[in-house]
């Protein structure tokens, strides 16, 4: 009952592998197809169908991956053998395109593009804690032999090593005291040093009115309180002095983070040292400025609000709207005078708390009008919804431009990588076939292996061309960042610069879960696990190409075996 | 003389041609004679053909059927053939235990 659409399945197959198949090969498929009709039973027949369109699919795919494959020739001689001259001119295009990518390492922007496009990796393979910084090590060690203040507090600010970052700064402000405020800068990032409180007082001598002082002082007090060593009664008296940290901050007139001097020693740096390395001078600016200041800072602004509706509860209408107000002011300061993204999201977000309050006040008091005002600003700060919603600072690309440019870098470095290994390879291949004396199969892989080399080093070179197409525009935006303080577009280089943390298609959680293997003490686990899969390629490469170039013994070269007659 | 690679079933084709050297053979006939599946069977023909050692025909048939291949060994075939069966029967024996005799 099958036979009939069975053979015909058959045939169909056969026939439309023969429609694949290149055009000295079809006969074979006909001769196959002609059988077809005398092999007994329908299941056999498909079966011997399946044979020949394997057949026909295996030299399509070859005459598709070497288009010079002619069935007249001898394997081994197919490609480029009869015509010398063409290989040769296939070598030196090759050689041409390996060439012309090799000078684009000399180019500046491109060396710092192959540095960024190859980032994604630096989670994958970091064998050592993230706190060693090995590029500022070297370079403090450099600014330590030079006595130059200004590189070591260059080094200060962007270290991870709290306590190296301290002594160095120490040291940049015993050269140059007008350096005191990187004591302002280090203490953000590390509250807590036990320094901090001397710093702070130093500070404020300098500088009395900045809020940030105090947001610091009061986040070491909240460090010192969470350790286990600290008793109950210490305890109370840390809250009271962290209220009190707070209090002053909220009243202080003035918010500096001082990050246009960053930016000032960033350009004296810089250009010296000659440290181009955007990620570790343009992102890391910001994105390593903890949130700790602003979640301190929120959590004050709602035990005043709270205080200010006890007020209200007990009448005392005009106190308590001079709390709430206090919390508003504070965050207009934050949001007007602060830099960075994260600063203006503090700001609005204690402005959108306070005008909420405010907006409650004034419906309890009868006055509609005041509210709606209030209502209008709560909903213009909202850092949700509001207008200020979006991160601050000018965009021109936007950030899917950012990403999809983040990805091509990306994906144009790995695709360097493998092209070289590729031409690397193939050249090995080349040589070890030109060798007087060399085995048979190691000649007869040449014709494949110039066209390695030929095809990888085109690759190469377009790779090359886009990494470079790509990442220039990001390299302006940093020279000019850092030669001409323009902090045009700086947004647009540090959404480029997030995105190319990351690799492609790999989703935000795997690298959350990298990042904790990474920074919780066990930092060797992904190393040997990469390690591990890397040694099991090379050992299986390896065993390819001895199982290729030794070969097994054959049948037509036993006639000089010499246990043979 | 470049010849094409000798595996156990190239020889095993080659062997099947030397039972009827003079004959013309049909591929589903060597297939059977060989134990050998079509995707196996015909790369080695079509190598044997690329080396000049086989020679290839169509046979006309009846009506609305398709014509036939058919296949013979070339000279240098015949040639090549018996001297690789003869090495592989010789191998076969090289590969005996050396001293097989001396313990039974």
């Amino acid at each position: 009952m099958l036979e009939m659409p069975l053979r015909h399945a058959a045939t169909v197959l056969l026939e439309s592998a023969i429609r694949i198949a290149p055009p000295d090969t079809r006969e074979w498929g006909q001769a196959m197809c002609g059988e077809l009709s005398y092999v007994d039973g329908p299941w056999a027949a498909l079966m011997w169908a399946f044979g020949g369109a394997s057949v026909m699919a295996k030299h399509a795919l070859l005459s598709l991956l070497i288009p010079g494959r002619r069935a007249g020739m001898p394997p081994g001689d197919e490609l480029f053998a009869k015509n010398v001259s063409l290989r040769k001119t296939a070598l030196v295009a090759g050689a041409g395109c390996i060439l012309v990518a090799l000078l684009f390492f000399g180019a500046p922007p491109f060396r710092q593009a192959f540095r960024v496009a190859l980032r994604p990796w630096y989670f994958v393979f970091q064998i050592t804690s993230g706190d060693i910084q090995p590029r500022f090590e070297a370079l403090a060690k450099r600014a330590e032999v030079q006595h130059d203040p200004v590189g070591l507090a260059f080094c200060a600010v962007r270290l991870r090593n709290s306590r190296e970052s301290a002594r160095l700064v120490e040291e940049a402000v015993r050269l140059d005291p007008n350096l005191l405020w990187v004591y302002a800068v280090v203490g953000m990032r590390h509250a807590d040093l036990p320094q901090i409180s001397q710093w702070v007082a130093r500070l404020e001598r300098w500088d009395p009115q900045n809020a940030l002082f105090r947001l610091i002082e009061a986040e070491s007090i909240e460090q010192a309180q969470a350790l286990p060593s600290a008793g109950s009664d210490s305890t109370e008296e840390k809250e009271r002095a962290w209220r009190s940290a707070m209090d002053a901050a909220f009243q202080s007139p003035k918010f500096d983070d001082y990050l246009d001097r960053v930016e000032e020693l960033n350009r004296k740096v810089v250009p010296r040292y000659r440290f181009y390395d955007p990620y570790e001078v343009q992102s890391r600016e910001e994105l390593d400025l903890p949130p700790f200041a602003f979640e301190n800072s929120k959590r004050f602004a709602q035990s005043l609000l709270h205080s200010g509706e006890a007020l209200e509860a007990r009448g005392d209408r005009n106190n308590a709207r001079s709390t709430y107000w206090t919390v508003a002011r504070f965050g207009q300061l934050i949001d007007s005078q602060g830099r960075t993204a994260l600063e203006h999201w503090a700001g609005t977000t204690l402005q959108a708390m306070a005008y909420r309050q405010l907006q409650t006040s004034s419906e309890k008091g009868g006055n509609q009008a005041e509210a709606a005002l209030f209502s209008y600003l709560a909903a213009k700060f909202d850092p949700i919804s509001g207008e200020h919603a979006s991160l601050s600072g000018e965009s021109a690309f936007g950030p899917n431009t950012s990403r999809r440019n983040g990805a091509v870098v990306e994906i144009s470095g790995l695709m360097i990588l493998i092209f070289s290994g590729f031409v690397v390879v193939a050249i090995s291949i080349l040589i070890a076939g030109s060798r007087r004396g060399a085995r048979p199969a190691a000649e007869r892989t040449r014709p494949v292996a110039t066209m390695v080399v030929l095809t990888c080093a085109v690759g190469l070179l377009f790779s090359c061309v886009t990494l470079y197409l790509t990442y220039r525009p990001y390299w302006y935006i940093f020279q000019s960042a850092i030669l001409n303080g323009n902090r045009v577009q700086t947004r647009d280089l540090q959404e480029f610069l997030s995105s190319t943390q990351m690799l492609p298609g790999v989703p935000h959680h795997v690298y959350v879960l990298l990042d904790a293997l990474l920074y919780s003490g066990s930092p060797s686990f992904l190393f040997y696990v990469w390690a591990g899969v890397t040694l099991l390629g090379v050992i299986g490469l390896v065993l390819i190409l001895l199982r290729h170039f030794l070969g097994r013994p054959r049948a037509n070269r036993l006639q000089h075996h010499p246990r043979l007659p | 003389m470049n010849t094409p690679r000798m595996s156990p079933e190239t020889l095993r084709v080659l062997q099947s041609f030397l039972e009827r050297a003079t004959d013309w053979r049909y591929g589903y006939e060597l297939s059977r004679e060989t134990k050998l599946k079509s995707g196996t069977l015909y790369p080695i023909l079509m190598r044997l053909e690329k080396y000049k050692l086989l020679e290839a025909r169509w046979v006309a048939t009846q009506d609305g059927v398709p014509p036939r291949h058919t296949y013979r060994l070339t000279p240098n075939g015949l040639e090549l053939a018996k001297t690789q069966l003869t090495e592989a029967r010789q191998r076969s024996m090289v590969q005996q235990p050396a001293f097989c005799n001396g313990w039974e």
